[in-house]
């Protein structure tokens, strides 16, 4: 730049600066409303949307689909997308290394590269143009960054659409509005900045459009949320509810059992009773969620953790479970007040599967009555299960009937066959149902087995009150 | 008596001429745009104070760093408070500082005499997104946890230093540890110390040329 046209853009500085305004208090003043304004949003978000809860890392779990911060997904999606191309889409570090270093060479150096001194927009519609499309381009890429690249073969025609238009919107459309932009800023010096914008317009609705067409074509993916305690209680309860299902076999409910029994492959082993001192003083979390994640091969005991299954506990769900048991059987911790495992019944309520059953059955039964267990076939997991499995199903659960089996065995009486022998022994095996709890299960089983809460409280009665006259 | 310990004060620090030079600048008629660059100073000490309180809790090791965030948000007072502030004040600050530099593009006023100032703004944009990428990892969850492993593996791509970066990045060859001491010692020294760095010079430009005025057909 020559020192006259410098004269010039400072003198015509200066004429602003004559007829403009102070920096206390007017800028000021507005840079304290906004800040001011952010403040207040950032409180509003804080209070109102919070942070969503995680699971704690587990580098064993490898089925994690990683998901970066939202700036950085528009990087992701041109990744994906460019790895479509045939050829140079196979050498990965074009695009993760070599576009985005040419990019940000580009933006940094560009007060260098600009050299034009003109600053009103007609006088610039290349680079505003380059500009908007590349903006343009950022945030469609950052919305459609979830929708899957690539459908798979028996995908239906619109999901094959929307995957199919991804790298025109992302890559095809955006390239040739830029290209087209340089290349008439260099060849055809005197385009009209009309044209320019026109260019700039339609390409950049085009690619909306597109992106429109995308989205409302995608497959739709049910949210699935991962539930994550996060106050102690939840801790403790999602912790009782791990250990009743994967260790009462083994351990016992109260922790106290010293040899096994009634398990297979593992009968008679001994092992230390885990709710004594001896092993609570002695084993610190770390190692107690280590213990369970990689087992104890010479005692018997298994790994529960992913690198060995990806079914496996999770590192949260290995941490409630210790913490559960440092909060139950740990002299040295007080347990908070923990809400009680389904809501006491009146007189006259009938209990339904959703509110009731399923705690119970989750916390009593799961453990043995899921795939993979001698449990004569009868799974407990669903609604639909408890109703319809087993080797005894047509017995099992009779609506309206006392003799139903699983209400005999659980209040102690085996079921014999007509010799004599025992086909369902009392349940749970090694222990005795509380009688509240049982009482849930007659009055389900009497009442029809209700589903929803809905359901239950319509076959509500309520006990007829006694109406004293009044004297 | 104000008025003595005033002119005392002013005498040894020359209050009277930075008022004069600082706050009582001339400046073209400015409109709400140019609030961006402040908003986002503003954001960067907000982040600055709400992660100090953090860090009186925060551990970072593998072992406590998730449970220290959880003992921020549930038994701290107002831990969620202050740890919901940074967390969405990190992403206000990303987009703050893009429409910043959005609006200095459009306005063009990267040109003489302020290329210094765009050039030490890209830096500021690149520690800002730094910021965002060694904060991420700190809660030691599962989307942290995976989404390092999957961004460290992306600067690995790079030809013939990718295998030293990666290390470089994770303190061994996978994440481990080291990482997350790493990424805290990156996100609560380093960065926030090139970013305060770079903001001083970004504002010492910024008052030497004055702020830029809204181009018109003259320009
Ligand atoms: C942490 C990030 C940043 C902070 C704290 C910051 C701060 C500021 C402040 C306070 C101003 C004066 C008010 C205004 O014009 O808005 C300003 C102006 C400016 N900033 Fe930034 N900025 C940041 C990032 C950036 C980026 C990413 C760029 C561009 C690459 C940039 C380029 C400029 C330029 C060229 C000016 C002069 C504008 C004019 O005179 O009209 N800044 N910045």
């Amino acid at each position: 730049m020559n020192e006259d046209t410098k004269k010039k853009v400072n003198e015509r500085y200066q004429r602003e600066l004559n007829k403009g305004e102070f920096f206390w208090p007017d800028s000021i003043f507005k840079d304290a409303i906004v800040a001011l304004g952010l403040t207040i949003l950032l409180i509003l978000l804080a209070t109102f949307v919070g942070v969503a809860g995680e699971p704690k890392a587990d580098p064993s779990d490898t089925s994690y689909v990683p998901r970066p911060e939202w700036y950085f997904l528009f990087l992701f999606k041109f990744l994906a997308l460019y790895g479509q191309i045939p050829v140079i889409g196979k050498i990965e570090w074009l695009a993760a290394v070599l576009v985005p270093s040419i990019g940000i060479g580009l933006i940094l150096f560009l007060p260098l590269l600009d050299k034009n001194p003109d600053r009103h927009y007609t006088k610039r519609t290349m680079s505003l143009g380059v500009m908007t499309i590349l903006v343009v381009d950022i945030v469609i890429l950052t919305l459609i960054s979830n929708i899957p690249t690539v459908a798979p073969d028996d995908a239906t025609l619109l999901i094959k659409l929307s995957a199919w238009l991804q790298p025109y919107a992302g890559l095809v459309i955006p390239g040739v509005a830029m290209a087209a932009l340089i290349a008439l800023a260099y060849f055809a010096k005197n385009t009209s900045w009309q044209v320019m914008a026109w260019i700039t317009g339609i390409s950049s609705v085009l690619i909306i459009a597109l992106t429109v067409a995308i989205m409302a074509f995608a497959p739709k993916v049910e949210a699935t949320e991962t539930e994550v305690a996060e106050t102690l209680v939840d801790q403790i309860v999602a912790g009782q509810d791990l250990y009743s299902i994967h260790c009462v076999e083994c351990h016992g409910d109260d922790g106290k059992v010293t040899v096994i029994e009634g398990v297979e492959g593992l009968e008679g082993k001994e092992v230390s009773p885990i709710n004594s001192r001896d092993v609570l003083y002695t084993v610190n979390d770390a190692s107690m969620a280590e213990i369970i994640a990689y087992g104890r091969p010479d005692s018997g005991m298994n790994p529960f953790g992913k690198m060995y299954n990806p079914e496996g506990l999770s590192k949260s769900e290995m941490d409630n479970i210790v913490i559960f048991m440092r909060y139950t059987w740990d002299d040295r911790f007080e347990a908070p007040q923990i809400p009680e495992l389904f809501p006491p019944l009146a007189d006259g309520e009938v209990p339904s599967y959703d509110v009731h059953i399923a705690p119970i059955v989750k916390r009593y039964c799961i453990s043995c009555h899921r795939a993979g267990k001698d449990n004569n076939n009868y799974l407990m997991t669903t609604y639909e299960e408890i109703l319809t499995t087993g080797d005894n199903v047509d017995s099992n659960i009779i609506a309206g009937d006392e003799n139903s089996y699983l209400l005999q065995v659980i209040q102690e009486h085996e079921i014999l066959d007509e010799n004599g022998e025992v086909i369902i022994g009392v349940m749970p095996p090694k222990s005795v149902l509380k009688p509240n709890v049982v009482d849930v299960f007659l009055r389900w089983i009497m009442n029809g087995m209700p589903l929803t809460a809905e359901d239950a409280a319509a076959l509500f009665t309520p006990p007829t009150l006694e109406v004293t006259p009044m004297p | 008596m104000w008025k003595k310990i005033f002119a005392w004060l002013d005498e040894r620090l020359g209050l009277n001429d930075l008022q004069k030079n600082l706050l009582e600048r001339p400046e073209p008629k400015g409109n709400w745009w140019n609030t961006l660059g402040s908003a986002s100073l503003f954001l960067f000490i907000l982040q600055g104070a709400t992660g100090i309180f953090l860090t009186v809790y925060y551990t970072p090791s593998p072992d406590h760093a998730y449970d220290s965030i959880t003992y921020i948000m549930n038994d701290v007072a107002f831990g969620w408070l202050i740890r919901g502030i940074h967390h969405w004040g990190a992403t206000l600050m990303v987009l703050v500082v893009f429409i910043h530099m959005l609006r200095v593009f459009v306005t063009a006023s990267y040109k003489y005499p302020r290329e210094l100032t765009w050039i030490i703004g890209i830096g500021l944009l690149i520690a800002t997104l730094g910021m965002g990428f060694t904060g991420y990892l700190l809660p030691w969850n599962q989307r942290a946890f995976w989404a390092t492993t999957v961004g460290t593996e992306i600067a690995g791509a790079v030809p013939f230093i990718g295998e030293f970066i990666l290390k470089a990045l994770r303190g061994g060859t996978d994440l481990s540890a080291l990482t997350l001491q790493r990424f805290f010692s990156g996100h609560i020294w380093m960065l926030p110390l090139v970013l305060a760095g770079l903001i001083g010079a970004h504002l010492y430009l910024i008052i030497r040329h004055g702020e830029s005025h809204w181009p018109t057909k003259e320009d």
